[in-house]
């Protein structure tokens, strides 16, 4: 082990650790530890005086590595890099141990927990001695931005960004803008027409001068990283363009979920049986009619399709209930004397005005009905031919226990929204990772809900997840916001945990370069040695466990690194909390 | 201080995670408040292509009983392959332990992808009861006696 | 078997006094906090929630609105003042007009003009009646300077006019109390009864009857007061007046402590008491029960006041020796007396005080048989 000064700080946060973790003792019996010059815990690490704490022994005790145990370094790692900055200490002399998500939450033995924390800790201590300052590099940002999808939520980032006066890219996959919204009659929880003001947006996207719309446009690859991004594409008949742009949003929008599977809807056998894209173009048409022809005297909506069930999706789509009380709204007035019916799972009427669309709708003589979207989903069938109605749907209510049955001439179901079929496409294409229902996944769910994993790269709208055109609209424009503070900027430090080639020791075996996902590496004929780019390098380490000779070094995470953090991690020596107990037999 | 169960072995297992999926699943796990076996040790690698068959190595010749290394699912690699060349890597790994007398079974590879904190804790729980049915791993004791 | 829901339901029961449908959001406050809902009989929340879907099918088998005696404290702590127990009453009403197979319940109960017009109709016909003995009347006093009070007419054809009255009411009575039984032993969620049961669970009857108990479950005992008091001086009135009117009505005034007096006297406390009770009670609506006042109640109400106190008048004109005035008031005594019999006994509010008792007694027998059949692990459930 390197000769070093190290600094450990233990965080209680709270009672998350401290309940689980002893953490004083375990800063008294780490202080003892080689190399650590204080060891100290505190209530919250992360907190001013917390930092305050780290910059002040760095400064007083000259320390020069750092290790935090506290929470997940995914969420405060960042917070604690600036704390070494503000002191003085290169940012990247710096080691987390995770012993909240790793250790005090998922663990009910406090003694276990204790060594267990306590391995992680020193494994942390012995690989931040091998800790070197790294210097961040700092590149030019693009002002040009490119948006994946022209609905609602791309073009209103679009639009945020042109207005500052920077370039967009919109590409729009089909041959118009406007997505799903262009498709629904009207918008609740107030019912305005959608088409009032989604005429006029569509307008001035198109007329903007700092927008380039390309319809009937998609991508197949993104070059680059925040700030240089680039690719080419083929816009509608025409010939290939190079686009070079600093940031990407992408909002790509839902896809409505097909309830043909739901053997229950019989859908697609009983023809009366329509989803609520098909009724809102009902809507749209002015006409309620089913398929006979004949006004429908019993109208029954079905809500939570494909939603809340874990044979299709266990998440609420959570504006099909909102949706349904509009269509109950507007069915009784087009149709006063019908007998409508909502067959819902929980009314989810939350949101601005929504709750209120749902008291007012209850008393427009409509039947809720509630059922169990796990387990007892409603069925629907033909009625027999001495029926006044078309179907019978049987089921049983949740709120009496009881069996019923619910005449119904039209029956609408509230299909769930899911991912689109390119999800995936798109999240490779753009570096964005998925959650396990394919929609993207946000860098941070509360505090970074617009920002992904991939710098540079945002996502807003429905490909995020379920969400109404207020809330699309709300993450367009916090998208802009971030990629127009980018582009004030102007420049981006960029990571520089990549690999780097010790010349000495490199044969020249070319394998580096043939494992490389991002063609970083080049070869150095004149020297015979292989050369990272370290901008493009976005140091996934594939080429320093395949280098034979060791002559390829993934920065912060260098063969050094973590072999002595493995070793730490078994090697318990002479801590005492851990040797009194567990030694295995 | 109370001592633990001489008679139960507790295996000591060291687990790669690949920071975008994996490590953010079993961060997930946490948040989560799952349970799960607590003789799993989490090193985090920026992708399952970074782990190198020295760490493996390193990490039984240290006394780990056993390996457990999670990446993204195939096609979501963060770094777009670098999961599959961990996979072969693993592969090769397994044989070559056989060779030197250590049970393969006591490396692991699987997919955790970030959402999947419950499969976390689960193969958290399935790798420790396997470890635990295959024993100790004699690999430190030996090289310890032979030096 | 599966209820139908009919959305038309809710419209019909408001003519039957519903105030509102749709302000319930089935927290169970109302169930939890009544005295005598049960596991077997959970109400007011379940009725509401049959109501708001329409199933007609279940209502009309259904028993639990007449366990409830209305005592208001589920309406009271409603926290979104739907009114369970007013949704009760109604449900009460509704089920009053299906049991009766004339359908005149159901006429009276949804129109006042049927309700009034029948009134007058039959206190008219008493009139008329009188009218042609009229001329033949002689008016006498009795020795002590009473006067006779049987010499309007011919105490016999008073009793005989009382005994067909009573079997006319009794026959309709009887008749829809089969019709209740078959629906609610009978029909949607039928348990089979061992015959036995019928004989064992018997006494119920006569012991609700006679003392409501389950209203003295209910919260503010002193509505149990007010309302046994009117119960049991109306019966033993209604006793005396159709069983024993030779006994009771007799031209020799005995003196104040006999006992044809002092039961006399004992039912007209008990009904006046009663009846300005609820009379301030409603004018006041001091508890739930008393917020909504159906035509059916008001007119109820104010024949029986009506009824006891030309009774009084009567009583106290004949001590004075006032012939005239005692046999005019007899006249509009029975005149209000009839109709008030005829009408709110069989088809509207006073039927309750055969369906309550019967329906105690009907659920005690569901319940005992399905004891039996959980012990003996046999179904005998028929559907």
């Amino acid at each position: 082990m390197k000769d070093s000064r190290i600094g450990v700080y233990i965080c209680w946060c709270g009672n998350n650790i401290a309940k689980m973790v002893d953490v004083e003792q375990l800063a008294e019996e780490i202080g003892k530890l080689e190399n650590v010059i204080i060891s100290r815990d505190y209530k919250y690490m992360c907190s001013d005086p917390g930092q305050e704490l780290v910059i002040k022994d760095i400064k007083e005790h000259q320390l020069d590595r750092i290790v935090v145990a506290a929470c997940s370094p995914r969420i405060h790692e960042l917070t604690f890099r600036k704390a070494l900055e503000n002191a003085g200490l290169n940012q990247y002399l710096l080691e987390m141990a995770n012993i909240r998500e790793h250790v005090s939450w998922v663990h009910t033995d406090r003694e276990i927990a204790t060594v267990k924390a306590a391995d992680l800790i020193r494994a942390a201590i012995e690989k931040v001695s091998y800790h070197e300052p790294l210097e961040k590099l700092s590149v030019d940002i693009d002002p040009a931005t490119l948006i994946i999808g022209g609905g609602v939520a791309g073009m209103s980032a679009a639009l945020s960004i042109a207005e500052a006066g920077k370039q967009v890219y919109l590409l729009e996959r089909d041959e118009k803008l406007g997505g799903h919204a262009a498709d629904i009659d009207l918008s609740f929880p107030y019912l305005n027409s959608v088409a009032s003001f989604l005429g006029p947006m569509i307008k001035r996207v198109s007329e903007h001068k700092h927008i380039k719309v390309y319809k009937g446009t998609t991508i197949e690859d993104i070059f680059g990283y925040i700030g240089n991004f680039e690719t080419s594409i083929k816009p509608n008949g025409g010939g290939k363009e190079e686009l070079k742009f600093g940031h990407i949003i992408v909002a790509t929008g839902l896809k409505a979920y097909d309830p043909t599977p739901i053997e229950n809807y019989a859908y697609g056998r009983i023809k009366d049986v329509i989803t609520s894209s098909e009724f809102e173009q009902m809507l749209l048409s002015g006409k309620i009619l089913t398929k006979q022809g004949k006004v429908p005297e019993h109208v029954a909506i079905i809500h939570c399709v494909g939603s809340r069930n874990n044979d299709t999706h266990e998440y609420c789509s959570r504006t099909c209930c909102t949706t349904a009380l509009k269509y109950a709204n507007q069915l009784r007035s087009a149709l006063p004397d019908a007998g409508i019916y909502d067959l819902y799972a929980d009314m989810r009427a939350f949101g601005k005005g929504c709750e209120e669309l749902y008291t007012s709708t209850s008393g427009r003589n409509i039947m809720f009905l509630m059922f169990d979207p796990e387990k007892n989903l409603p069925v629907v069938s033909e009625a027999k031919q001495d029926e006044e109605c078309e179907m019978i749907i049987r089921m049983e209510e949740k709120m009496s226990g009881e069996n019923i049955e619910v005449p119904a001439d039209l029956v609408i179901l509230m299909t769930a929204m899911e991912a689109r079929d390119d999800a995936k496409d798109i999240s490779h294409i753009a570096g964005i990772s998925m959650c396990g229902n394919n929609f993207y996944i946000e860098k941070h769910p509360k505090l970074d809900p617009v920002a992904t994993t991939t710098d540079g790269v945002y996502i807003v709208g429905t490909c995020q997840g379920p969400k109404d055109i207020p809330e699309s609209i709300s993450q367009a424009r916090a998208a802009a916001a971030r990629v127009l503070a980018g582009i004030l900027r102007g420049t981006v430090a960029v990571e520089v945990t990549t690999a780097v080639v010790n010349e000495d020791i490199c044969c020249g075996c070319q394998t580096c370069i043939s494992v490389c996902p991002y063609s970083a590496i080049t070869f150095d004929e004149e020297k015979n040695v292989s050369e990272v780019n370290e901008v493009i390098c976005k140091g996934c380490g594939s080429c320093g466990s395949a280098c034979p000779t060791g002559a390829i070094r993934s920065r912060h995470y260098t063969d050094r690194q973590i072999l002595s953090q493995i070793k730490g991690m078994l090697n318990r020596g002479k801590l005492k909390i851990t040797q009194t107990i567990i030694e295995e037999a | 201080m109370r001592r633990l169960n001489m008679e139960k072995f507790e295996p000591k297992i060291i687990s790669f995670l690949c920071n975008w999926c994996s490590y953010t699943g079993a961060d997930l796990a946490g948040t989560s408040r799952m349970k799960y076996a607590h003789n799993i040790r989490i090193i985090r690698v920026m992708c399952s292509g970074r782990v190198d068959p020295t760490f493996v190595l390193k990490s039984f010749r240290e006394g780990a009983d056993g390996v457990l290394i999670c990446g993204c699912h195939p096609g979501d690699c963060h770094y777009h392959e670098g999961n599959y060349k961990c996979m072969r890597r693993v592969e090769f790994l397994k044989r070559y332990i056989k060779q030197m007398g250590i049970d393969e079974r006591r490396i692991r590879l699987e997919w955790i992808s970030a959402s999947e904190g419950k499969q976390f804790a689960a193969l958290a729980d399935e790798m420790r009861e396997q470890i635990a049915s295959l024993g100790p791993c004699r690999v430190r004791k030996v090289i310890e006696n032979v030096s | 078997m599966n209820y139908r829901v009919d959305p038309t339901f809710k419209t019909d029961l408001k003519k039957f006094g519903l105030q509102s449908w749709n302000d319930c959001f089935h927290c169970g406050n109302c169930t939890a906090m009544c005295p005598l809902s049960e596991d077997s009989f959970m109400f007011p929340r379940q009725a509401i929630r049959t109501m708001q879907m329409g199933l007609k099918q279940k209502l009309v088998s259904s028993i639990d609105p007449w366990l409830c005696y209305y005592c208001g404290e589920c309406s009271d702590t409603c926290p979104r003042d739907a009114n369970p127990g007013e949704v009760m009453m109604s449900l009460r009403r509704y089920l009053t007009s299906l049991y009766d197979w004339t359908g005149l319940s159901r006429k009276f109960y949804t129109s006042k003009v049927w309700e009034i017009g029948a009134i007058l109709l039959l206190g008219g016909l008493i009139v008329l009646a009188f009218a042609i003995f009229w001329p033949s009347i002689s008016p006498e006093l009795t020795s002590e300077g009473g006067v006779r009070i049987n010499s309007i007419i011919p105490l016999k054809w008073v009793e005989y006019g009382d005994w067909t009255m009573a079997i006319i009411v009794a026959l309709l009575l009887m008749s829809n109390l089969f019709r209740m039984y078959l629906k609610i032993v009978h029909g949607a969620e039928a348990v089979k009864i061992p015959f036995f049961l019928y004989f064992k669970e018997a006494w119920r009857l006569i012991f609700h009857f006679s003392t409501q108990w389950s209203f003295s479950k209910c919260d503010g005992k002193k509505y149990w007061l007010w309302h046994w008091l009117l119960m049991s001086g109306y019966t033993i009135m209604f006793i005396i007046i159709v069983v024993f009117l030779p006994w009771f009505q007799t031209e020799e005034i005995y003196d104040p402590w006999h006992p044809q007096r002092l039961l006399g006297y004992y039912a007209t406390f008990g009904l006046l008491f009663g009846l300005i009770a609820v009379i301030i009670g409603r004018l006041r609506k001091i508890n739930a029960k008393f917020k909504f006042t159906h035509v059916s109640d008001w007119l109820f109400i104010i024949m029986l006041l009506l009824t006891v106190i030309t009774g009084i008048l009567v009583h106290v004109f004949r001590l004075a020796g006032m012939p005239l005035a005692t046999y005019y008031l007899y006249v509009a005594h029975l005149a209000i007396l009839v109709p008030m019999i005829m009408i709110e006994v069989p088809f509207s509010k006073w039927s309750h005080l055969a369906y309550r008792p019967f329906a105690i007694y009907f659920a005690n027998l569901k319940k005992e048989a399905q004891k039996l059949q959980e012990k003996s692990g046999t179904n005998f459930a028929t559907t």
